[in-house]
């Protein structure tokens, strides 16, 4: 384990030494064909690699690969810093810990959920696109299958996080979950279909397969 | 050797015996089979439900349906029953002046007593010196502040002021207290802020984990915090009865008293006997005083409500829906009640949070005795259709009797008791085979009712599934903890919208209760609490009523047949409260390996033998 961890910490030393001598995140998808290898900028900066955490009031949220880098604004427009903020919110008021990782290995929201469910010391974990898609994922499920799919991300507001964040907590105390209201309209898929391809094209952009997943 | 067959058309089932007679005379059992009733009892519709049975029971023999020389079907119980609910109080709030209730999360442990504050006006009144320091203040916020700035407020503001208490319309107590330099009891989810008077003396309580609140839910803690006098505490004594097993609540004194506990103008019951006697009860005396005068009358002619009131509606409502079911011009007479006393949660008038208050009620049923059921019209109609010779034979209660008495262990005089959906029926076959019956109303459907209401579910179907099987708590997605303690794990990942639920052991898998809030531990409390009030109750009434010098000693055997014997916790409550009388109580076992089914089916092919 422990030789996994410092191997991994070199690694990531090295890749930020690599980028941060090159110029600007600017133009990174040119970067990342002559590299072939982590090219996600110099945000990564500061950053440890995400440990598997041990407390069991621990929820860990998952965020996509462009979360607030390349990504500020959900595809409905909520600012993703108060996304993240009132999904915090939701799991401290349930009187859990909550904790975020950014996960560079998917850009698939179950993916980026399982994988935030695994470093969770509760086994609970929320996956957020950066178009606003979120999901509470358990550790124990498959990555397709979970525990609750908030899939229209352009009806979601910042209420509805707050109440995923809850959920998610109540999960984790092993609770009675109250059902969260959602709304629904068949226009969204037309009316958004395009942002929606767009936004997830410019997330999978990042994806890097050999890229841990970091602390955020 | 002749095949005769006896059919049972039960409320729900179809039962079917198949026995031969040798040429000796003696009588052999061959097969039985079980299906649904097809359409009501005792209406043709029935006649598909019998030859599926009956179908079956001969296919397991290898015969046709042709080879049958006889077919017996019962003639059945000629009773229906119904239920009403009538609660017979109720609390109102005319002035804002309290809150109780249980947010999921509120924070700080303990009670302040303060001037309510609003804390729009906090920064003015500062400036004005409105607010003075060496007074105790409860903070009232509204949804439009965010916990961060709540937070930050309170801290500027404490080290000059004494602020002991808050109450947010936000769910955000803990998020509030987290940020907090000193910690204070935190109420939230409180919907009606708005409608919180300022500058009143109020006391606030968030109970300590797992308790309930203490102060505030006593007539005397209310006192002690807010300087009541003796008169004072009389008029609270409402309020400290409706903020029992709160987790957190708001008391605010106002110079008035207003919280009321209302009793409503519920009625008297009038019993007529036959011998033209009337009898009387009100009904805010209690169940237990309906239920005496009851069992004084000896034989009801007519029970009914008095007018314009709570009980004279329901009655007339049970009559109304009566009338409707047995479709006949008959007037409808109700020969038999069953009340019992309960609580509803009822949302309280004029509450600031949404709070509901635990009102008593009383639960009836009622039961009306009918005309005979046309079963001989069921009996033409298979006649015409098989072309077997069917008959119409014995009263049901006789039937089962002669079939219960093929339960091992048992012997004359014996009982039996059927615990239907709208009655409780019972039986007893003595020594020389003389069969004296009775029905009493209230059963299942009554404890269906009682659920319902003391659990404030919104489908009757839910209230009827937890009657019928056990509870248990999922705890993760690999195992549950069942309701009797014991842990039960999977093999597989269950279904993700199971995790945390409650759910019902349903025998096609587990089926989560969609009611928000109520704890596995109180669902069971209710249910056995509505079972033993209604079947152990009626038992006791039945049997009673059918013993020798109506002594419950002198019946050394009950056997407990039909589909609530197969119940998994009545038996066991019944043979609980029967060993008190010395009685042998027990599920039936008929033939030796049908259990508490077939008892009628069974006692229909014996009969025929007995019959010669």
């Amino acid at each position: 384990m422990e030789i996994d961890k410092k191997l991994i910490e070199e690694i990531v030393r090295a890749v930020i030494e690599e980028v941060s001598l090159n110029q600007e995140p600017g133009n990174l998808s040119s970067k990342k064909e002559d590299l072939g290898q982590i090219s996600v900028g110099n945000f990564l900066s500061g950053k440890k690699p995400a440990s598997r955490g041990t407390n069991p009031k621990e929820v860990v949220i998952g965020v996509g690969p462009a979360f607030n880098t390349h990504i500020h604004k959900t595809i409905n427009g909520l600012d993703l810093s108060e996304v993240l903020d009132n999904i915090k919110a939701g799991i401290e008021e349930e009187g859990m810990i909550p904790r975020v990782v950014k996960v560079f290995k998917s850009s698939d929201v179950a993916f980026i959920g399982i994988e935030a469910a695994k470093l969770s010391g509760s086994g609970i974990g929320i996956g957020l696109q950066s178009k606003g898609t979120a999901l509470i994922h358990q550790r124990d499920l498959y990555p397709l299958s979970n525990l609750e799919l908030f899939p229209q991300a352009p009806l979601l507001n910042l209420e509805t996080y707050r109440a995923i964040g809850k959920n998610a907590a109540r999960y984790a105390k092993g609770e009675k979950v109250t059902p969260i209201e959602g709304r629904n309209d068949p226009m969204t898929r037309p009316k958004y279909q395009v942002k929606a391809a767009v936004m997830h094209i410019k997330e999978t952009e990042l994806v890097n397969r050999k890229q841990v997943t970091i602390e955020w | 050797m002749k095949l005769i067959a006896g059919v049972d058309i039960g409320n729900s089932t179809t039962e079917v015996c198949i026995g031969s007679i040798q040429d000796d005379g003696s009588l052999r059992f061959l097969s039985s089979s079980c299906s649904v009733t097809t359409g009501t009892k005792g209406t043709l519709t029935n006649v598909e439900g019998i030859i599926t049975a009956l179908k079956e029971a001969v296919g397991q023999i290898d015969k046709r349906i042709e080879d049958l020389s006889l077919i017996r079907i019962n003639e059945a119980t000629p009773v229906i029953g119904d239920t009403a609910m009538e609660t017979i109080t109720e609390t109102i709030i005319t002035e804002s002046s309290m809150i109780g209730h249980n947010p999921n999360t509120p924070a700080g442990a303990g009670q302040a007593v303060g001037l309510t504050l609003n804390i729009h006006n906090l920064d003015d009144y500062s400036r004005t010196g409105k607010i003075k320091s060496n007074n105790d203040y409860i903070l009232v916020v509204d949804k439009e502040y965010p916990y961060s700035k709540i937070a930050k407020i309170i801290n500027k503001y404490s080290s000059n002021y004494k602020i002991v208490g808050l109450i947010l319309q936000a769910d955000e107590a803990v998020l509030v207290e987290n940020r907090l330099d000193k910690k204070i009891p935190i109420v939230d989810e409180v919907r009606g802020v708005d409608r919180i008077p300022e500058g009143k003396l109020a006391a606030i309580e968030v109970a300590y984990p797992g308790e309930t609140i203490r102060m505030l839910s006593n007539p005397y803690g209310l006192a002690t915090l807010l300087n009541l006098n003796p008169d004072e505490t009389r008029a609270v004594t409402p309020i400290a009865k409706s903020l029992i097993g709160k987790r957190s609540a708001v008391v605010i004194k106002t110079p008035y008293e207003n919280v009321k506990e209302n009793v409503l103008p519920a009625g008297e019951i009038y019993i007529e006997s036959l011998e033209g006697k009337n009898y009387k009860v009100t009904i805010d005396t209690g169940a237990e005083k309906i239920m005496e005068i009851v069992s004084q009358v000896d034989s009801i002619k007519d029970i009914h409500g008095q007018e314009c009131t709570n009980v004279g509606n329901m009655f007339s409502r049970i009559k109304k829906g009566m009338a409707e079911v047995s479709d006949e011009d008959e007037i409808i007479r109700i020969s038999d009640i069953l009340a019992v006393d309960t609580l509803a949660p009822v949302p309280i008038a004029g509450a600031i949070s949404g709070e509901t208050g635990m009102e008593k009620a009383v639960g009836i049923a009622a039961m009306v005795r009918t005309k005979m059921l046309p079963m001989e019209r069921i009996a033409r109609a298979l006649r015409e259709r098989l072309r077997i010779y069917v008959q119409v034979a014995g009263v049901e209660a006789v039937m089962a009797s002669i079939g219960a008495l093929t339960t091992p262990g048992t012997r004359l005089p014996l009982a039996i008791l059927d615990l239907g959906g709208g009655s409780t029926d019972a039986a007893l076959i003595d020594s020389d085979g003389q069969v004296r019956s009775i029905h009493k109303a209230g059963a299942g459907e009554m404890v269906t009712m009682l659920i319902q209401t003391e659990l404030g579910l919104s489908s009757r179907a839910t209230a009827d599934e937890i009657k019928k099987y056990p509870l248990a708590k999922v705890e993760s997605l690999y195992h549950m903890r069942l309701e009797n303690g014991a842990m039960k794990f999977f093999e597989e990942p269950i279904d993700p919208r199971l995790f945390g639920q409650v759910v019902l052991l349903h025998p096609e898998g587990l089926v989560k209760i969609d009611e928000e809030d109520i704890s596995l531990e109180k669902i069971v409390s209710v249910r056995r609490e509505a079972k033993k009030k209604v079947f152990v109750t009626n038992a006791i009434r039945a049997l009673t009523e059918i013993a020798p010098d109506h002594n419950l000693r002198n019946i050394p055997n009950v056997v407990l047949v039909g589909g609530s014997a197969l119940d998994f916790e009545v038996p066991e409550m019944l043979m609980d409260e029967l060993s008190n009388y010395k009685v042998v109580c027990g599920r039936g076992n008929i033939r030796r390996q049908e259990g508490p089914r077939n008892a009628v089916a069974t006692g229909l092919v014996m009969s025929y033998v007995g019959e010669g």
